[in-house]
C-alpha cells in the first residue's frame, strides 16, 4: 500500500482534490529582537518583497527577492527567521506562554523553539529536547543567532520527558511524522502506509509521555506536517479515549478535523482540530489538548 | 569561569562583569543562565541560556551573544557604512574610508567591535593602523563576523 495513486485516492476519499502544490517560502519577524515595521523596511530596501500571510500576526510570504533571505545581515542578526507559514501556527495556539515552563519535546532544528522564546519575550523557561544529537548543533546555532536566552536543550528522546521530573505548563508536540509531498518531491516514491502506521505508533508513545508531565491546567499543542489521518485525527481520537484529554477549540487557519475517516467514525470533538491541505502552505495538522476536568 | 569573559571584555575596553554563579561551563563551552534556568537546568544539558563562547586550544572564542552584550555598553566600537557592513559579514576587512564613527580606542593592535549603522554588532576585529590617520588601506582586520552562522552549516 504505497505509491502516488494509492495516497491520492485516500486524499480524495477524505474530501480533497489532489493538486501539485508547492509551499511558498515564508519568514517570521522575531519581535523580541526587532520592530516589525523596521525589518520590513530594511528588507524592502534590500530587494525582498513580502506579502503578509493573512492568518499570521508576524508571518510573511516571500513574493520575490533579489537576495537569498537566508543570507541577509538581518537574518544573521536574528531579526527574522525563515519558517514555513503553516509551521508558524502551532506556537500561536497556546493561551499564554510568558513566564511559563514550556516543553518543546521534538525541538530540532528549532524554528518553533525560537518562536516560543519570542512570544515569551525570553521569560520563563523552555526545555527543548531532541533525540538526534546531530540535529542539536543546528538547534544551538538557531538559538544563538536569535539571541534566545530562556532555553535549556537536552539530547533526549521525547518518550523519556518525564525523567526530567518537571511538570510543564505548556507542551509543544511537533512530533516526527511522515511529512507530505508539498515539502518533499520524492514523498510518494519513498512513503508507504506501513511507515505512516509506524510513525503513528511513535506519536502515541510521545503523547502518552507528555500526559505524564503536564500540569493539571496545562495545554498541549500537537502538530504534524503529515496529511495521513493515522498521524492526525485518529491519534487525537485515541488521545481523548485513552489519555484523558479533551480537544480544545482553536481559532486558526485550516479546515475542521475529519470525524469520519475512511469509514471510521471518530469522536465529534475531533472536528476542533485543524487540517491544512497543501496550497500556498505545505500540508499541516494541529490540535490543542487539555486534561479532562474529572481526570484532574 | 567568568575570568574568560571578563578578560575578553577587557580586550575591547568593556567593563562587563557577569554573575559568576550564573555562568556554567559545558565541555569547553560557556553559558550564562538566569535564575529560572538555573533552578531547572541539569548537568547533562547540551545548550542553556545565553551562549558566551568556547575555549579551543587555550584560546577563548566569544559568541555573537557575548559580542552583542558588550556592544550595548561602553567598549571599543567602530560603526561602518552599509557596503562595509555587507563585506564584513562576508569575511572581509574594513577600509578606513568606510568607518563612519569610532568609539574608544583608535590604537593599532587593539580589538574593536564592528557595528552597522543600526548599532547592531556584526562581529569584531583588530585595528591594523592608527584610526586617526587617513589610510585607505584595510583598517580593521576581520577576526569574527556573523556570517559565521552560514559558514558553520557548510
Amino acid at each position: 500500500m504505497s505509491g502516488k495513486q494509492f495516497f491520492v485516492n485516500r486524499y480524495e476519499k477524505m474530501g480533497w482534490n489532489f493538486n501539485e502544490a508547492k509551499a511558498r517560502q515564508a519568514i517570521r519577524v522575531n519581535v523580541a529582537n526587532a520592530k516589525e515595521k523596521n525589518i520590513l523596511r530594511r528588507l524592502r530596501s534590500n530587494g525582498v518583497l513580502l506579502d503578509k500571510t493573512p492568518f499570521l500576526e508576524t508571518g510573511y510570504w516571500v513574493r520575490r527577492s533579489r537576495v537569498s533571505v537566508g543570507a541577509t545581515a538581518e537574518y544573521l542578526l536574528g531579526l527574522y527567521s525563515i519558517q514555513e507559514a503553516a509551521a508558524q501556527i502551532p506556537a500561536t495556539l497556546f493561551s499564554d506562554v510568558k513566564g511559563k515552563l514550556v516543553l518543546d519535546a521534538c525541538a530540532a532544528p528549532g524554528g518553533k523553539t525560537v518562536q516560543l522564546a519570542d512570544f515569551m519575550d525570553n521569560t520563563g523557561v523552555i526545555v527543548a529536547l531532541d533525540v538526534d544529537k546531530r540535529r542539536l548543533s543546528a538547534l544551538a546555532n538557531h538559538l544563538e543567532r536569535c539571541h534566545v536566552s530562556n532555553t535549556v536543550v537536552y539530547n533526549r528522546d521525547a518518550r523519556q520527558a518525564s525523567g526530567l521530573k518537571l511538570n510543564f505548563d505548556r507542551i509543544l508536540l511537533d512530533v516526527p511524522c511522515s511529512g507530505n509531498f508539498a515539502s518533499d518531491r520524492d514523498w510518494f516514491a519513498r512513503r508507504t502506509l506501513k511507515d505512516v502506521k509506524r510513525n503513528a505508533g511513535l506519536q502515541r508513545e510521545i503523547l502518552a509521555e507528555a500526559a505524564k508531565c503536564l500540569t493539571d491546567d496545562g495545554e498541549i499543542v500537537y502538530s504534524t506536517c503529515s496529511l495521513e489521518p493515522e498521524e492526525n485525527e485518529l491519534n487525537m481520537h485515541w488521545a481523548t479515549k485513552n489519555l484523558g484529554f479533551t480537544i480544545e477549540e482553536v481559532d486558526c487557519h485550516g479546515q475542521k478535523g475529519l470525524t469520519n475517516v475512511l469509514g471510521q467514525q471518530l469522536d465529534v470533538s475531533v472536528e476542533r482540530c485543524r487540517r491544512v491541505w497543501p496550497g500556498e502552505t505545505q500540508g499541516f495538522f494541529v490540535c490543542k489538548l487539555k486534561k479532562r476536568r474529572n481526570d484532574k | 569561569m567568568t575570568n574568560l569573559t571578563t578578560s575578553f571584555a577587557g580586550k575591547v575596553n568593556s567593563k562587563l562583569v557577569l554573575d559568576p554563579t550564573l555562568v556554567v561551563e559545558k565541555e569547553g563551552r560557556y553559558f550564562l543562565l538566569n535564575k529560572d534556568l538555573k533552578s531547572v537546568a541539569r548537568q547533562d544539558f547540551f545548550y542553556a541560556g545565553k551562549y558566551l563562547g568556547k575555549m579551543k586550544k587555550g584560546k577563548f572564542f566569544p559568541s555573537f551573544n557575548l559580542l552583542a552584550m558588550l556592544a550595548e555598553a561602553e567598549a571599543n566600537k567602530v560603526v561602518v557604512d552599509e557596503k562595509a557592513a555587507w563585506l564584513f559579514i562576508c569575511g572581509r576587512d574594513i577600509l578606513s574610508e568606510r568607518i563612519t564613527a569610532v568609539h574608544g580606542s583608535r590604537r593599532k593592535g587593539d580589538f574593536t567591535l564592528v557595528l552597522n549603522g543600526f548599532g547592531e554588532c556584526l562581529g569584531f576585529g583588530r585595528i591594523l593602523h592608527d584610526l586617526s590617520s587617513k589610510d585607505i588601506n584595510a583598517a580593521i582586520r576581520n577576526v569574527s563576523d556573523v556570517g559565521d552562522f552560514l559558514r558553520r552549516e557548510r
